[in-house]
């Protein structure tokens, strides 16, 4: 298999390293940088369980996604939402709303909230429910994960935060 | 109810930290030095096949493979993958369950897709993905059986000589007369009824579909212990089963339990423990991950049990119950695994809801070419509650009695038998959780709203009753050992071996010793080692809030004990006269003779003086016990205080539930939309009111699957058709309805600080409710689950609707 010297940002860091073409970012991310706070949850981008942002807006199932392809993107993992130790107003809605049982899918919901509210800050219910469509989630039933976005939503609205990957990408 | 400051409030789960950041390690997260990787070929082409040809040495040769590991090469040894065989007594078991251990590592019997065949260790998963791509391997296939009614026809291909007919199981005569369940004489009783409601009904094969794929990492070390990192739910019964298989002593086996990514039953026993730790032996030294992708865990590991459901019921004009006839056969699948648990346990969820005159209930399963049947949440509760509520409903329909009402007359109370027949039921709050939950949903003005309609979209609301239990007493062994630590600053540690499948059990554990040491939380941990931990039975039977939480309160309770004497030696006043208060040892009595106590221990209060000594104080002069050697004085009473509780719990306080359903249904697409579910459930007290919701609506989107979407299908040929989340459809965020859920709290007068269990009963009866639901929408009863549109338009145009 032929490989490519790749530039990566990663939760504000930049990493170079040599990647075989037919690598995901799943296995870039999960094996040859450790970031293991990205799941494994299916590798068909059926169950959202790996989804990361890409430039701070977009969600990607990063298992469907090669590794090559994301030369000079900057990633965010669920690991670089904690700025200063201080949880990001989504991992804190996601806290306080109940949201975590397993906490399996809990990475890929994170970064799939930040991304809906990247591109919407104030989502009705329905949206959210629609966002939330590509994560799979068997533990909660989805009612507290939607109460955790809007209360985000709510937090970051009164907190005038527009800082939706926790800095990790400036 | 007494004031609380840590039971009854909805805290924060101590993991959720972790959780949140990504740093919570499950086991596909390890990384260990030297580590390889362990790839389990399965066969995927049939789902029954001898294999007669397999060459590994093609294989062997990738460069970058470790070892090839054929049938051969690891024990030979018949296993069977579940534990209830930990959980009886072994003469028990053996005279009851029979031969039970079918399972090998490696077969050359291929008894359904992916079944595993040989293993490759090499050092990258890459590598061994392409090493199992080169193993050659030639089958002779084998006819296949998918449904018991098939495998059971004689002249059948035999799974196992030693069960005739395929027959795996069936309650055993010795301790069930005529293979029964139940009692009186049900064919006099029935001979009485007025009206007979008689159905078969098919409840189907649901995959947990927990999100964190099985994934294991095994090392035998250079002490010669095989270490072992899981999810399971079971460590303890799992290390007992592992030291049988591989005839290692249990000292020489150490588990290490990892987050668990989920479980609800799939990982209820082995799973792919064996194959990870067989690969482990083969190369010591060096730790063998297992990693297994999503459609593996589909394939290899086990289901609910699908099967047949019959049921009769007897009523009188009056609605009385004179008397049930059940039979549920049900398709064991590939190996006997929990053969032995389900079929009982969906009788007895049957004859504990009701007042029948007279009950019978048999149950049996069947070997057949699908994957193993298992354990999955409910245990047998979710396929009795799609026939039975469904039963009765059309009973009251008849009768015209409102089905509501007719649960109220008619469900077990207090007092009444138990789903174990001999064990009286503990606490019933039933008619609270119809009455509140009737009113909060509308449920007669729905009723009536909904009593004659037309056009094209229909509604129907449908109401649904469930017992269960709190752990599996009596019929298994219940058992937890919980060892609580005091360290000098006041602080506690808690070592107990109960696993969190992510329900917040040890969240809850952590709120009970909590309130009993009177601490805070933070300064409380959980010690989660197998190796330090006392015996834990597992996390199953929805038990551990009630005998894990028991075992930390009586453990919290020993400690707390020590401090009273402590302090009772130190301030020269009787145990009796002291109690626990704000982390001080304070006299309960204002008039206590002062005179004896030490001038420093006394303190003024705002009703006066009073003795008091600090626990810190207690625990911390226990460890740095100083003698001065000048006076012979000691600082305090000698030894670090440490709480001890090896708790069998003498009850299982049943929660009991009611939900009610409204669904609308286009007549002519077939769709159904689950609008609107009220879920009021009996939760003796609510120990963290947010997990318990958590847990209930959690149940429902697992209960909505089982009655309206989710069935694993299979080919002819015994393969599975929808092993991805793609072709399997789960109810999303958008399919799920408008929900509310009402905790009914009268404290369980046995349970620790009354509380009863939540895990199990999420996804129970929001299935019979449902499927009641849209019998009253459409007239029509739907006995086959899942109730699908294609399903729906069949029975309206062979049947017609009003």
């Amino acid at each position: 298999m032929k490989t490519r010297l790749i530039t990566l940002c990663v939760n504000g860091k930049d990493y170079r390293f040599e990647v075989p073409h037919n690598r995901t970012l799943l296995q870039a991310l999960r094996d040859d940088l450790k970031l293991t706070d990205v799941k494994y949850g299916c590798g068909s981008g059926e169950c959202g369980g790996c989804t990361v942002l890409v430039n701070g807006k977009d969600s990607i199932n990063s298992c469907l996604t090669l590794a090559a392809e994301m030369e000079g993107k900057h990633i965010t993992t669920v690991g670089g939402m904690t700025k200063n130790g201080q949880l990001h107003p989504i991992q804190q809605a996601f806290i306080d709303a109940g949201a975590i049982q397993c906490g399996y899918c809990t990475p890929g919901m994170v970064m799939k909230t930040a991304s809906i509210l990247a591109h919407n800050p104030s989502p009705s219910e329905d949206e959210i429910r629609r966002g939330l469509e590509g994560n799979i989630c068997r533990c909660t039933g989805y009612e507290s994960i939607v109460r955790a976005v809007q209360k985000a939503s709510q937090m970051m609205i009164d907190s005038e935060c527009n800082c939706i990957t926790g800095g990790s990408c400036q | 109810m007494s004031e609380m400051t840590y039971i009854g409030k909805s805290v924060p789960k101590v993991d959720a930290m972790e959780k949140v950041t990504g740093q919570a390690i499950y086991a596909a997260d390890l990384q260990l030095p030297g580590m390889l990787f362990g790839k389990i070929v399965r066969c995927w082409e049939y789902a029954h096949a001898r294999v007669t040809h397999l060459d590994l040495s093609e294989a062997a040769k990738v460069p970058g493979v470790v070892k090839v590991l054929g049938p051969k090469d690891v024990t030979q040894k018949l296993y069977n993958c579940g534990v209830l065989d930990v959980m009886v007594p072994e003469d028990m078991g053996k005279h009851l369950l029979g031969d039970i251990e079918d399972q090998r590592i490696f077969t050359d019997h291929v008894r359904h897709q992916g079944d595993a065949i040989c293993g490759i260790i090499a050092e990258s998963e890459t590598i061994a993905e392409a090493a199992a791509a080169k193993v050659i391997v030639t089958y002779e296939p084998l006819p296949v059986y998918l449904r018991a009614e098939e495998s059971a026809k004689p002249g059948a291909f035999q799974f196992d000589e030693r069960k005739p007919g395929n027959r795996a199981f069936q309650l055993p005569e010795q301790m069930f007369p005529g293979n029964a369940y139940g009692w009186g004489d049900v064919d006099a009783e029935m001979a009485k009824a007025d009206l007979v409601v008689e159905e078969t009904f098919y409840v189907p094969k649901v995959k947990q579909c927990q999100l964190e794929p099985h994934a294991y990492v095994a090392l035998l070390d250079q002490r010669g212990r095989l270490n072992c990192w899981t999810s399971t739910q079971m460590p303890k019964p799992v290390q007992n089963k592992l030291s049988r298989l591989f005839e290692m002593p249990v000292s020489k086996l150490n588990l290490v339990s990892t987050t668990i990514g989920g479980g609800f039953g799939a990982r209820l026993g082995m799973v792919f423990e064996p194959e990870t730790c067989a690969m482990a032996l083969a190369v010591p030294g060096r730790p063998v991950k297992v990693q297994s992708s999503r459609e593996e865990d589909w394939v290899a590991s086990e289901s609910r049990h699908p099967g047949k459901y019959w049921m009769k019921m007897g009523f009188l004009k009056d609605g009385t119950p004179v008397a049930a006839d059940a039979h549920f056969t049900s398709d064991a699948g590939a190996y006997f695994s929990h053969s032995s648990g389900v079929p009982f346990t969906t009788g007895s969820w049957l004859t504990g809801m009701y007042k029948y005159g007279a009950i019978r209930y048999k149950g049996d399963c069947y070997y057949t070419n699908q994957s193993p049947s298992g354990a999955f949440r409910g245990y047998g509760n979710p396929q009795t509650n799609f026939a039975m509520e469904q039963i009765v409903d059309r009973g009251c329909e008849k009768l015209g009695i409102d089905p509501v009402e007719w649960r109220k007359r008619w469900h077990k109370q207090a007092g009444d038998d138990g789903w174990c027949i001999g064990v009286p039921y503990s606490s019933c709050s039933l008619d609270e959780c119809l009455d509140k939950g009737a009113a909060a949903f509308g449920w007669k003005e729905k009723r009536a709203l909904y009593a004659n309609q037309t056009g094209t979209k229909r509604r129907g609301v449908g109401v649904s009753v469930m017992n269960h239990t709190s752990g599996a007493m009596p019929m298994l062994l219940e058992h937890t050992t919980c060892t609580v630590k005091m360290n000098e600053d006041g602080s506690a540690v808690i070592t107990i071996a109960c696993s969190d499948l992510g329900t917040g059990s040890h969240t809850v554990l952590t709120q009970i010793a909590a309130e009993t040491l009177g601490i805070p939380m933070e300064e409380i941990h959980l010690h989660i080692n197998m190796d330090a931990a006392g015996f834990d039975i597992g996390s199953h039977a929805s038990r551990t809030a009630y005998v894990g939480g028991g075992a930390v309160m009586k453990a919290c309770q020993d400690v707390n004990l020590q401090i009273i004497e402590r302090a009772s030696n130190h301030l020269g006043l009787p145990a009796e006269e002291l109690e626990i208060k704000d982390r001080h040892v304070v006299t309960k009595m204002r008039d206590f003779n002062k005179t004896k106590v030490p001038a420093d221990h006394l303190r003024n209060t705002h009703w006066g003086i009073e003795a008091s000594m600090s626990v810190k104080e207690i625990c911390s002069t226990g460890i740095y016990h100083f003698v001065n050697p000048m006076t012979g004085e000691a600082n305090g009473a000698p030894g670090q205080i440490q709480g001890y509780a090896s708790h069998f719990p003498s009850h299982n306080s049943p929660p009991f539930g009611a939900c009610f359903s409204e669904v609308e249904i286009d007549i002519e697409t077939g769709q159904v939309r689950v609008v609107e579910m009220v879920i009021a459930h009996d939760i003796g007290r609510a120990i963290n009111p947010s997990n318990v919701c958590g847990q209930l609506v959690g149940g429902a989107q697992q209960a909505l699957g089982m009655t309206l979407t989710e069935e694993m299908h299979y080919s002819e040929k015994g393969l599975n058709l929808n092993n991805s989340f793609f072709d399997y459809k789960l109810f999303g965020p958008l399919d799920m309805p408008k929900l509310t859920t009402i905790l009914v709290e009268n404290p369980d007068p046995i349970a620790p600080y009354g509380l009863k269990s939540v895990g199990e009963a999420g996804p129970v009866n929001p299935v019979g409710a449902t499927a009641n639901a849209i019998s009253h929408a459409l007239g029509i009863m739907f006995t086959e689950a899942p109730i699908t549109p294609e399903k729906i338009l069949k029975a309206i145009n062979e049947q017609g609707i009003a």
